[in-house]
């Protein structure tokens, strides 16, 4: 720059000299030269001053460009901080377990059965607040649900399609608030497993090492309700420690409790004469309770009182009262008692629970239900048609009084050998556990049979039985949350009677009084 | 005319819902704080000298030798440890451990003798839904005089709270790694006395 303005001050000099050539004053040679350097000095301040200017836009632009790097950090710090907040603040969970299972039934020897995935969710609204949910789903993969409307024929046309696989269920098993006032006194409401025993209140089944549900708990069930059994209400919860005593737990709800409901199931008949046949069975057997309106206006109550004298062991005792039966019925109720205990001496476990359910005045109740139901059975067959229609009206799972137990012992023992070993290698405390369980159970004025016809009642068959099953086998666990379970079980119900009629799993043929099985599963959590 | 089971509930509900909007003051979850936790695990202290020690990978790597098969499944950014005196004569080492019970750290301060043997565990923080039970005293006993060649594990030297394995589990791994950081740091290392 400084060349180019030298150079333009010696061509201005050298132009001016030529003009003086022609007659030009120094006065005014001089006067021009100063003009020019004028117009040099100008032009120079200018260009500063656009050089400042440039510069000025660039910091500026600098500093625009450091407050938006700025920002995105505080951003990015800001979204990590909430995920992190959310991430401690909901944490989500859950376990599964699969099965196999062979065994003597002459109708099913042997399948996979996937039990049941749970989704839990656990959320601390604030400190003293906590939101829990369990989802589970039951031998579960598929539902499907198409509908078409549209006119045909003249006329309208609707058209709905249900696909779903086998015995899939899909149950909310626990979504619950908690309001923690104290240790002693935790606040509940929601949908809360039901304090009967200790099996509902811990089902979780990666907790346990054989792959089937206790008979009490499920298999029958004694439990008024299979579980998992959770119920809508409200109530306390908490420990009291008791010193040199020990420590006392306690759950006590007030729930909408179980209820007689109706399960609706249709059976399309191929038939070998010229009629097909379509039954429809309206079956009502003890449910849990509603989550919309208390079909019987009237709640019920259920408490769990645990004694722990020392850690590992514990004894409670626990109960449940209330209504079974809907408005429409006549006003009958239901008491179930259990005691439950669990005592550890050293790498020893023995685990046991009795429960004792009775329905009162089922007979009564049976008569209630044939007077509004006024017939178990109807059939029309429509010969044009070839369809013969059935509709029958049945009272299931009812018993004057069912109680039973199961008790289970178990060894824990690890064998240093395996340690090493891809079972051990991985894990700080793998374990094997060697175990043995035994259950019975006895149903009392188990309903088999009500007839009623306009109204009346016409027979009511009821008998007693039992049953009895011995379990004993191998579970491996890596980690507390998994576990490898094999099992050889043995079930018996009373003599050239079939199973099927006293549990809810055994597709056992008429006669077939016994079953053996093997079962192999993994259940696991995360 | 009104059933027995009728009077029971319709008694037991309304008393029920009533009580709880009363009872307002909570403290759910957390036990101890900071300051409180030295003196509930030497509760004949007079005097508590804190000390954070930052957590370098050098000592991670020492502590790891000494924890066997324990495998922590947090390594805090610096440890709080206290030394705790009674006028003058030293008692022992406070250490505020952490460790992922099933999904959440429980928190909680385990003190330790001058001859590595732990003195006493108490719970500082317990975040899980389930398995609370470990934050009683009768159960942290069972670490009294406990050293790093005990295994601390259920069902081997530790009785077991069923529904709570996780938790206890995660409480003998939290005890180690502050008996290994005690040995380290105050019983080996410089901070010796």
């Amino acid at each position: 720059m400084k060349r180019l303005l030298a150079l333009f001050v010696v061509l201005g000099i050298g132009v001016t000299s030529v003009g003086t050539a022609f007659g030009a004053t120094l006065e005014d040679l001089e006067r021009q030269l100063q003009d020019l350097q004028r117009q040099i000095q100008q032009m120079k301040e200018e260009k500063q001053r656009q050089d400042q200017k440039l510069r000025e836009v660039e910091a500026v632009q600098a500093a625009q460009k450091e407050e938006v790097k700025k920002e995105a950090a505080s951003l990015r710090e800001q979204a990590r901080r909430v995920s992190s907040e959310l991430a401690e603040r909901v944490k989500i969970g859950g376990y599964g377990s699969v099965r196999f299972e062979s065994n003597s039934l002459k109708e099913q020897s042997n399948t996979f059965t996937f039990r049941r995935f749970v989704l839990t969710a656990d959320a601390k609204p604030a400190d003293p607040m906590q939101v829990y949910m369990e989802l589970e789903f039951e031998r579960f993969t598929q539902l499907e649900l198409e509908r078409k409307v549209q006119p045909m024929g003249g006329g309208l046309t609707v058209e709905e399609a249900i696909e779903g696989t086998d015995g899939s269920e899909i149950s909310l098993e626990q979504l619950w608030f908690q309001y923690d006032l104290y240790p002693w006194l935790k606040f509940r409401t929601g949908q809360v497993l039901v304090p009967l025993g200790r099996f509902n209140i811990n089902h979780d089944d990666n907790r346990w090492n054989i792959a089937r549900r206790s008979l009490v708990d499920r298999g029958v069930p004694v439990l008024p309700v299979k579980a998992a059994w959770p119920e809508l209400g409200a109530g306390f919860l908490g420990d009291i420690p008791l010193g040199d005593l020990g420590k006392l737990s306690y759950q006590a709800y007030v729930i909408n409790g179980v209820a007689l409901d109706a399960e609706v199931e249709k059976v399309l008949q191929a038939r070998g004469g010229d009629t097909q046949k379509l039954e429809l069975e309206a079956k009502f057997s003890p449910s849990r309770g509603t989550a919309n309106l208390d079909m019987k206006d009237s709640k019920a109550v259920a408490a769990r009182l645990a004694w722990s004298p020392f850690p590992g062991q514990e004894i409670a005792g626990s109960f449940y009262y209330g209504r079974y039966t809907p408005k429409s019925l006549s006003d009958e109720s239901l008491f179930a008692f259990a005691i439950d205990g669990l005592t550890t001496i050293g790498q020893f476990e023995i685990e046991a629970e009795y429960v004792n359910t009775h329905f009162r005045n089922v007979d009564r109740v049976a008569r209630s239900f044939g007077q509004v139901a006024v017939r178990n059975e109807a059939e029309n067959e429509s010969i044009a048609g070839g369809l013969e229609a059935e509709v029958d009206f049945e009272l299931a799972g009812l018993a004057r009084n069912k109680h039973g137990f199961w008790i289970e012992g178990r060894y824990r023992f690890w064998p240093e050998f395996l340690t090493p070993t891809v079972f051990g290698k991985y894990f700080e405390n793998p374990q094997l556990v060697a175990l043995l369980r035994g259950e019975q159970v006895w149903l009392n004025g188990l309903i088999r049979a009500a007839e009623f016809e306009n109204g009346v009642l016409t027979n009511l068959d009821q008998e007693n039985r039992q049953l009895y099953r011995v379990a004993t086998g191998l579970a491996y666990r890596p980690t507390p949350l998994v576990v490898f379970q094999l099992a050889y079980e043995y079930t018996k119900t009373d003599r050239g009677r079939s199973l099927a009629e006293v549990t809810n799993f055994l597709p056992a043929q008429a006669g077939e009084d016994e079953a053996h099985a093997i079962l192999v599963g993994v259940a696991f959590g995360f | 005319m009104l059933s027995r089971r009728h009077f029971l509930t319709s008694l037991l509900t309304p008393a029920i819902l009533a009580l709880a909007p009363d009872l307002i003051s909570a403290q759910e979850g957390v036990f101890l704080d900071e300051e409180e936790a030295p003196r509930a695990v030497f509760p004949e202290g007079t005097h508590f000298e804190k000390k954070v020690i930052p957590s370098t990978e050098d000592l991670r790597e020492k502590m790891r030798g000494l924890l066997g098969r324990a495998r922590p499944s947090i390594w805090e950014d610096a440890y709080v440890t206290y030394l705790a005196r009674r006028h003058g004569e030293r008692l022992g080492f406070a250490v505020i451990a952490e460790e992922i019970g099933k999904h959440r750290p429980i928190t909680f301060v385990v003190g330790i003798k001058p001859n590595g043997k732990v003195k006493d565990v108490a719970l500082m923080v317990y975040r899980e839904a389930y398995g609370g039970e470990v934050r009683d005293r009768r159960f942290m006993r069972q670490y009294h005089d406990k050293d790093l060649t005990a295994p601390l594990l259920p069902y081997r030297d530790i009785v077991n709270i069923a529904g709570a394995t996780l938790s206890v589990q995660s409480i003998g791994r939290g005890v180690k790694k502050a008996l290994a950081l005690a040995q380290i740091v105050f019983l080996d290392g410089p901070g010796r006395s």
